[in-house]
């Protein structure tokens, strides 16, 4: 089918697993910053908003050679905590679900914070008046009340994550087999001068499955409106 | 119910500084907008923290300041109803009422469900979504759903506020019903004289964050008949409606009263201002009043520039009529004096 | 106030769209990755014995200069580090047919950290990641790939191979611990590596002779100075430096 190689396949199929791991992984992280930065109040919280948002203005290449700096074998991290224990991330697949993490988490946190924002601070308060405690409360309450923006931050970070290159090429290399997602695989043919039809036929692909994403998307917040 | 509270906080530019000891079933919270009625509530249910003091509920200290002891609010015990119901919008009706019932332990548990969605005549509602409920349904739900969670002190944060005044007066059998067959002593605070007179005994005059005074509601009308244009308002509950010439004359003491806004329903509410009343000497002969009732002055009490006559109508019928003092003078009103009051059909308002 | 802002915009945008870089008669060069210093060197002499010539030096992955200049990047002068680069753009009819010639030649090594017990083609299977030119458009990978071919290696290295977008950045892998080894040219090694060392020479039977050819593209074929650059480029001082710099010239 469209004269694919079997680096091409996979590297389908790697973006798909990176994007979706990306995502499952940040989902309790993102939760836990979104419901700090909304319910508790603290010295340094406009430091977390400023460290939780720098991605969205960073250069990608710049968060993938900061990640490099602290992962790799001299890196802080590396050095003292991954070496020791024979935990090789930099150019392996992990690396490059660290790298679309780290760029979409911004994108996750947002919508998350929206939802939670929104909820009436009574609602809170009846549930404690109630006999749930703060973690109870969260389950129960604050989490399926704000269920909305979980999908759209998730959404928006696994479409994000589909389209990582400037991070991910830093941190993961450009590994077929292992960490060449879609946008490697383009950039290597586009700079190939006989590549320019495969490149498309990825890019038709990106295009598709970007498609598929944004009406899941759609669809599901009708579900939603339907069900209020 | 034994509540002793001491507490201050202060943010902005309030200042809440309070320091009482009720003991009862049905207390009130009464004052204007803005005078930390909603503020003292969130500190005794402990949704928000005080800067120093104490809080001891039947025995058990909530909070003290100085021992830095500050039971958290899932532990106290306390339940609490808000003027909007802010019902759970992702749980069913059901969901909503058994929350606290879940989450309270078995030794606790003492109010039954079927017994609460009975008085609250809820049975119809329990599988619905939340959304489709009309304002007072959702009330309801909301006090079945605080009832439910065994709270040893119900506070009522202005319940009836939201709701127009048919919908207010519905309610409020409900809530009374509630509370009484389960026993849970409250907290009712409100701005309005006329909640306080239904639903509490004692009342805890608020303003700008300070007790004035621990009265009663009665009292408090009395002391406001002479401010204000409406006077003081008689509460009449009235039964056995019987229709004639087009209205409805009610049992009331052992008399009967004519009501023009009455209707079949067997029970009604119905209120008589006191400025509606006009006093006779002697009995008129012929007069287009359709009420004209025989009464005994029990006392007459000063109201800034009126005067309250408290009227024995007979077989416990009480009212309070309100006259100038000039009136009194002229018609020699005082202790024991018998006069008649006579009330037009039209001037009573149903609440109820 | 309003106005003043829409004039002054549309000033900037013209001066933008429309100024004309003041270049004395500038050359522009394309030259594979490999090529960087001894070619900034020799430029640099040229420029220095004949004022009022300027080059611009762009440098990368051979295939990938081929293509920019099929897409209409300027370049007087293309040094490709194969011939499949040159071919290329002389069936686009991009290059002066006249004008090509060879102008050095090199030798594929592979290079790892000193420790690596690597000491013949054969070892690399060992090894966890491998850095390589991406064959698609790098010829030093081109040629790594043919060897590996021939050896009959390229099946067990699925996975294991780390796709560089030039030679350079081979180097860059291997030199930082990223990768285990990276096949590279010696002239790379002899100059740039720092932490790693050359393992061993990839055998000359198992590719094609890493050649670059040169030319002045039909844009260039209109500058006199192309074609007098060119001229020194053959000249004795011109290998003297390239054999300075590791490559061979015969």
């Amino acid at each position: 089918m469209l004269g694919f190689t079997p680096a091409d396949y996979s590297a389908i199929l790697l973006s798909v697993k990176v994007a979706t791991t990306a995502t499952l992984l940040s989902l309790p992280f993102a939760f836990a910053v979104a419901y700090v930065m909304t319910y508790r109040r603290f010295r340094g919280m406009v430091a977390l908003d400023v460290a939780v948002n720098l991605p969205l203005t960073l250069p990608p290449v710049v968060i993938g050679y900061i990640l490099l700096i602290l992962l790799g074998r001299e890196g802080l991290i590396g050095r003292h905590v991954l070496q020791p224990l024979g935990i090789q991330l930099i150019f392996t697949w992990k690396a490059a679900v660290i790298a679309t993490a780290v760029v979409g988490f911004p994108l996750m946190v947002r919508p998350m914070r929206t939802a939670m924002e929104a909820i009436d601070e009574r609602l809170i308060h009846v549930s404690r008046l109630l006999g749930a405690g703060w973690f109870d409360t969260i389950i129960t309450v604050i989490l399926p009340v704000s269920v909305r923006g979980i999908i759209a931050g998730s959404v928006l970070m696994f479409a994000r994550g589909l389209g990582e290159f400037g991070a991910t090429v830093i941190v993961a290399g450009n590994i077929p087999g292992v960490t060449q997602t879609i946008p490697l695989a383009i950039y290597e043919y586009a700079s190939s001068p006989r590549g320019d039809v495969m490149a498309l036929s990825l890019c038709a692909i990106s295009i598709a499955i970007s498609v598929v994403v944004l009406v899941f998307h759609e669809w599901l917040a009708r579900r939603m409106v339907r069900r209020d | 119910m034994e509540l002793q509270v001491t507490l201050q906080k202060r943010f902005n530019n309030f200042h809440l500084d309070v320091e009482f000891e009720v003991q009862g079933e049905r207390i009130g919270v009464f004052g204007p907008s803005g005078c930390g009625k909603s503020t003292l509530v969130g500190l005794i249910a402990g949704l928000s923290k005080p800067d120093r003091g104490k809080v001891i509920l039947d025995g058990e200290t909530l909070y003290d300041g100085t021992k830095n002891l500050n039971i958290r609010p899932e532990h106290r015990r306390v339940g609490m109803v808000f003027q909007r119901p802010s019902l759970f919008p992702h749980l069913s009706v059901k969901g909503n009422l058994t929350y606290g019932l879940k989450r309270c332990s078995t030794a606790n548990r003492k109010i039954a469900f079927d017994d609460v969605v009975e008085v609250l005549q809820i049975k119809h509602l329990m599988d619905r979504g939340v959304k489709y409920l009309s304002g007072g349904e959702k009330q309801r739900v909301a006090i079945g759903r605080a009832v439910l969670g065994n709270p040893r002190l119900l506070l009522l944060d202005e319940p009836l506020s939201a709701l127009d005044d048919s919908l207010k007066f519905n309610i409020v059998p409900f809530l009374k019903d509630v509370c009484s067959t389960f026993t849970i002593p409250y907290l009712f605070i409100s701005h309005s004289l006329l909640e306080m007179q239904i639903m509490t005994d004692q009342v805890l005059n608020l303003s700008d964050g300070r007790v004035l005074e621990k009265t009663t509601a009665e009292a408090l009308v009395r002391a406001r008949m002479g401010e204000s244009m409406a006077g003081y308002m008689n509460l009449l509950r009235l039964t056995s409606p019987q229709p004639v010439d087009g209205i409805y004359a009610y049992n009331w003491g052992n008399q009967q009263l004519l009501i023009a806004s009455g209707d079949n329903q067997p029970e009604g509410l119905f209120e008589l201002l006191s400025t509606e009343i006009i006093l006779f000497k002697s009995h008129p002969e012929a007069i287009s009043a359709r009420n004209l009732l025989q009464c005994r002055v029990i006392r007459t009490f000063e109201a800034r520039h009126r005067v309250g006559v408290d009227l024995d109508c007979g077989g416990d019928g009480h009212l309070v009529a309100e006259v100038s003092r000039q009136a009194v003078e002229e018609l020699g009103i005082m202790e024991g004096s018998e006069v008649y009051a006579a009330v037009k059909a039209t001037a009573f308002r149903k609440l109820v | 106030m309003k106005k003043s802002v829409w004039v002054s915009f549309f000033a900037i945008m013209l001066i933008c769209l429309f100024t004309v870089p003041a270049l004395a008669a500038g050359i522009n060069v394309s030259a594979a990755a490999s090529l960087r210093e001894v070619v900034n060197e020799l430029t640099g002499n040229y420029a220095k014995q004949n004022p009022g010539v300027d080059f611009q030096n762009n440098f990368g992955a051979s295939g990938a200069l081929a293509k920019q200049i099929e897409n209409g990047a300027p370049a007087d002068i293309f040094l490709s580090a194969n011939m499949e680069w040159m071919d290329y753009l002389k069936t686009k009819n991009l290059i002066d047919e006249k004008n090509v010639s060879t102008f050095a030649f090199n030798i594929l090594v592979f290079v790892g950290k000193p420790e690596t017990k690597v000491a013949k083609l054969q070892d690399v299977v060992k090894l966890e990641k491998i850095a390589i030119g991406s064959p698609k458009s790098v010829p030093a990978g081109e040629y790594a790939m043919e060897a590996l071919k021939k050896a009959g290696l390229d099946t067990r290295l699925e996975n294991k191979l780390v796709m560089a977008k030039d030679v350079r950045e081979c180097l860059m892998y291997a030199d930082r611990g990223e990768v285990d080894g990276a096949f590279v040219y010696k002239t790379d090694a002899l100059q740039l590596a720092q932490n790693v060392k050359i393992l061993f020479i990839v055998p000359q039977e198992l590719y094609s002779r890493v050649t670059y050819p040169m030319a002045i593209t039909r844009e260039g074929s209109k500058k006199s100075d192309a074609a007098a650059f060119m001229k020194y480029l053959h000249s004795d001082g011109a290998q003297k430096v390239l054999l300075k710099y590791g490559f061979s010239v015969k």
